[in-house]
């Protein structure tokens, strides 16, 4: 029997990351499934000049910007969808204290998948054309920008195409829905690229809502599209995504979304943002204490619940799942 | 005729909405566009093959304008949830697709839309921090690349109609005539601008963006005034059908949550 890769999150934070890293988030677009609690972790590790690869801004990436922790982020989405602009982020790019480098949501998964299959390159017929490929936030003297797409031949037809480079991120830190102790993951919703992404970080560690017994797995092996063997960790974290919302789980928390948006518009609006829900737990059970035990029993009321009801014989109660 | 108010940005929804076909196989972006695309469904075309670039397909927003196009308000009736790649690459940047709906903040004569960000002037030869940051392109870049058909749904007002935008997130037709050939993409570029006033098309040889209908409500001079081009009108520019009693009931039967109606 192989060993249990359960972990708890200060020591997977702890293990796994360091500072000046590229880290990668895996999650769902920008306001669902995304490991933020990971990011919070980060924070009260104090890790700083992080190099963030994220398909898309979430919360996490707002925090982690709005904090000073990034210096740098590749992204194909940049606001939070219906709850607007990314205040934190918006600030960091603004005061140029953060390089933004943009790429397109097609972009993003398509250099995850040059990275996972070993490719020099990845062929671009999306983002040519545009200011995407002209102007380079990480090498801003020069218009147009040498290496961030550059026009490569299609050897086949001759047409004049371009080259996204390749990511291989140090860490990806990846929410899911449901993980065993060994490290095989379902998720639940678009899996938008985290598939992708798994395989294209030297080391995944999974974030998962709920922790379920190996039997779960055989029962439905074409559900799970991170398989143990790529994986270092698995750390389980009730609400990870939280304020985000998590399919089968639990809703977006519509007022803290906004409430913590408004809060990285400022500087001190951050100061006490972090006082408040960075600092303001010390484990599992107090972080759902600062969420709000009413507030988590309505989030968990979500009209998509009946997609966990297959799943729910094999959920392992959370005494069992403690690292 | 319709006897019921409505606002401008319902019929810029209902106008956007009209252009969708039954059968098509279309891709919606969060937001207003979302509401236009699944109007047309709820109205005159049930059968469109509608998708979100999230890989949520099959799906009918419930309980309101979905948080994101990956939400949990979108994913109660899903039949499958794929990937980016499959949505926005397998089904869009392929050509597959058959026309998209897109929002910008800047649009241009050209139908240029900048999603990223505003300077003060222009940027320069050396890459600086603009003075406001937007959202990025997301996945308009690729749908502007690889669609058919591109829809721009705009509030029109003269910052956002604008003589070149200032940075180039997604694609129109570039400098305008057949610039867009150089790169080879499958989409044809947008075939219309629909604005909370009236509805802007491409010149056929030019691509220039030029008045082809206005609103019951609106007029050549107030478009004219709110664009920051000389906007040629075309010659058989006319006025735009009132909402019916359908189909604004059927866009308040999408838009649950009134975020069209709120005045603007």
């Amino acid at each position: 029997m192989p060993d249990s890769k359960l972990m708890t999150l200060p020591e997977a934070v702890a293990r796994f990351t360091w500072d000046g890293m590229q880290y990668a988030s895996g999650a769902a677009l920008p306001v669902g499934s995304d490991a933020i609690a990971f990011g919070r972790e980060l924070l009260r590790q104090q890790r700083g000049d992080l190099h963030a690869i994220f398909h898309c801004n979430t919360q996490q990436l707002n925090l982690l910007a709005a904090t000073g922790a990034v210096t740098r982020a590749e992204c194909g989405f940049s606001g939070l969808e219906v709850f607007g602009f990314a205040n934190g982020l918006r600030r960091a790019v603004e005061s140029g204290r953060l390089a933004l480098e943009d790429y397109s949501n097609l972009a993003m998964p398509l250099r995850l998948l040059g990275g996972a299959l070993g490719w020099p390159f990845v062929p671009a017929t999306v983002n040519i054309g545009s200011d995407i490929q002209n102007r380079s936030a990480f090498d801003p003297a020069h218009t147009p920008s040498r290496d961030k797409i550059p026009s490569v031949v299609d050897p086949f037809t001759g047409r004049t195409i371009g080259a996204f480079r390749p990511l291989t991120p140090d860490l990806a830190a990846i929410h899911v829905t449901l993980a065993d102790a060994l490290g095989n993951a379902i998720m639940l919703g678009t899996e938008w690229s985290r598939f992708e992404l798994s395989r294209a970080a030297k080391k995944v560690v999974l974030i998962a809502d709920a922790i379920v017994d190996t039997g779960c797995m055989r029962q439905f092996p074409n559900l799970v599209r991170i398989p143990d063997i790529i994986v270092e960790a698995v750390v389980h974290w009730p609400f990870a995504a939280w304020p985000q919302g998590s399919p089968g789980m639990y809703d977006i928390d519509e007022a803290h979304m906004t409430l913590m948006n408004q809060a990285l518009a400022t500087e001190a609006g951050t100061d006490a943002y972090v006082r408040d829900f960075v600092h303001g737990y010390r484990d599992v059970a107090s972080y759902l204490d600062m969420i709000g035990r009413e507030t988590c029993t309505r989030l968990s009321g979500t009209a998509t619940g009946f997609l966990l009801d297959p799943f729910r014989q094999w959920l392992l109660p959370a005494e069992g799942t403690a690292a | 005729m319709s006897a019921q108010d409505y606002t401008r940005q319902e019929m810029m929804a209902i106008a956007t909405g009209r252009e969708i076909r039954d059968g098509e196989l279309a891709i919606f972006g969060v937001g207003l566009a979302m509401l236009a695309g699944y109007f047309a469904q709820a109205h005159h075309a049930p059968r469109v093959r509608a998708m979100t670039e999230g890989g949520v397909y099959g799906a009918t927003p419930v309980g309101g304008l979905p948080w994101g196009i990956e939400c949990n308000r979108i994913s109660t009736n899903a039949t499958s949830f794929t990937s980016a790649i499959d949505a926005l690459g397998c089904l869009v940047a392929s050509g597959r697709c058959d026309v998209g709906i897109i929002g910008a903040a800047q649009v241009d004569r050209f139908g240029n839309v900048n999603t990223t960000a505003i300077w003060d002037g222009p940027i320069g030869d050396t890459y600086r921090p603009p003075k406001t940051r937007l959202t990025g392109a997301g996945g308009a870049n690729d749908i502007a690349c690889g669609a058919k058909r591109t829809l721009i749904m705009v509030a029109h007002e003269p910052k956002r109609f604008v003589d070149k935008v200032t940075y180039v997130s997604s694609p129109g037709y570039l400098e305008g005539g057949d610039a867009r050939a150089r790169y080879g993409f499958p989409g044809g570029g947008p075939t219309a601008i629909i604005t909370t006033l009236g509805i802007l098309r491409p010149h056929p040889r030019t691509r220039e963006f030029v008045l082809d209908a206005w609103f019951a409500f609106s007029g050549v001079a107030e478009i004219k005034a709110n664009t920051g081009w000389a906007l040629e009108v075309s010659q058989d520019a006319r006025v735009v059908p009132e909402p019916t009693d359908a189909e604004l009931a059927a866009l308040r039967r999408v838009d649950e949550t009134g975020a069209l109606r709120k005045k603007s």
